[in-house]
């Protein structure tokens, strides 16, 4: 699945892949391939901008670390963001449902003959 | 990112560092040095592994216009550009109605051109794609705002001496403009 597939889904699933605790871009990146089992192809320099974004809007908050002598970012949920992918998650499977029903195979009844 | 690593990505990287700032290029090398080592990891050359991990991290353009887009400064702009007319709109009614225009001529010349100075910044911050220019710009237009309202403030209530309802909501907006700058100012602070 490309990036622009996911637009409107991007922050959803960024929540979800920090649900698990605490990580860096790359490590939400990876998170992600192996939950998609790595079905979703995104560019992993997108995901940082997409992480500023949620930590402005207050759902994940960022803590810096060193590890092996580098700068590194890590994110974790803050409790809006909790909250937030609640809902969306509550979404997701309400739009998923309405829009499986309609994408569903029918079986039409061939025209009676006249 | 270290000096043994392949020039492709110092390459890369100064890109970045020329327009971004140092805390969000450390991020992003971090990062680049982790998808770096996952493809050493899978066998590859580290030239090869190099021109793989800028390939799959996505083109510095396209970096740069998503952090664009998340600029606080150049969000706050947009916001303060598009609220302007409704709190100048309370000031002129205030000021309209009450007959206390602030201080002699030559304050009115100067707050008549901080407002103007205030509109160029924020306009540049809301427009320019460079995230360094408009962070710069969208920052100083808001102190100014602040300024410039902080001024009308006290202008009005302490040296005029007006009270009415309506330079009570132009107070109030004003009031909430300059929390709202305050708040930019402290996030963007963050964010850098």
């Amino acid at each position: 699945m490309r990036a622009e597939e996911l637009k409107g889904h991007l922050d959803a699933v960024l929540l979800a892949a920090l649900e698990g605790g605490p990580r860096h871009g790359y490590a939400v990146i990876e998170a992600l391939r192996q939950s998609t089992g790595g079905r979703l192809d995104l560019p992993t320099g997108t995901i940082y901008p997409a992480l500023r974004r949620l930590e402005q809007a207050g759902l994940i908050a960022g803590t810096w670390s060193v590890v092996g002598g580098r700068r590194r970012r890590e994110y974790r949920l803050t409790p809006a963001g909790v909250q937030a992918l609640s809902g969306r998650r509550a979404a997701w499977r309400d739009f998923s449902a309405v829009v499986t029903a309609a994408l569903q195979d029918k079986v039409c009844p061939s025209p009676s003959p006249a | 990112m270290p000096e043994s690593e392949p020039g492709l990505i110092r390459g890369y990287l100064e890109v970045l560092a020329g327009q971004l700032p140092g805390p969000i290029v450390e991020e992003l090398s971090d990062g680049l040095t982790e998808t770096h080592r996952s493809y050493l990891a899978r066998g590859l050359s580290p030239d090869a592994a190099a021109e793989a991990a800028v390939a799959e991290f996505g083109s510095a353009e396209e970096i740069l216009a998503g952090f664009a887009r998340v600029n606080p400064a150049r969000r706050a702009a947009r916001r303060l550009l598009g609220l302007g007319p409704v709190v100048g709109g309370c000031w002129v009614a205030a000021l309209a109605t009450s007959r206390a225009w602030p201080g002699p001529t030559p304050a009115r010349v100067v707050l008549g051109l901080l407002l103007v100075s205030c509109i160029g910044l924020l306009a540049v911050a809301a427009l320019r794609r460079r995230y360094r220019v408009a962070f710069y710009s969208g920052i100083a237009g808001c102190v100014g705002f602040a300024a410039l309202d902080a001024s009308l403030i006290v202008g009005v209530l302490v040296v005029a001496g007006v009270a009415s309802w309506v330079t009570a909501v132009a107070v109030a907006v004003s009031s909430a403009r300059i929390a709202f700058c305050a708040r930019v100012a402290v996030v963007s602070q963050q964010n850098t």
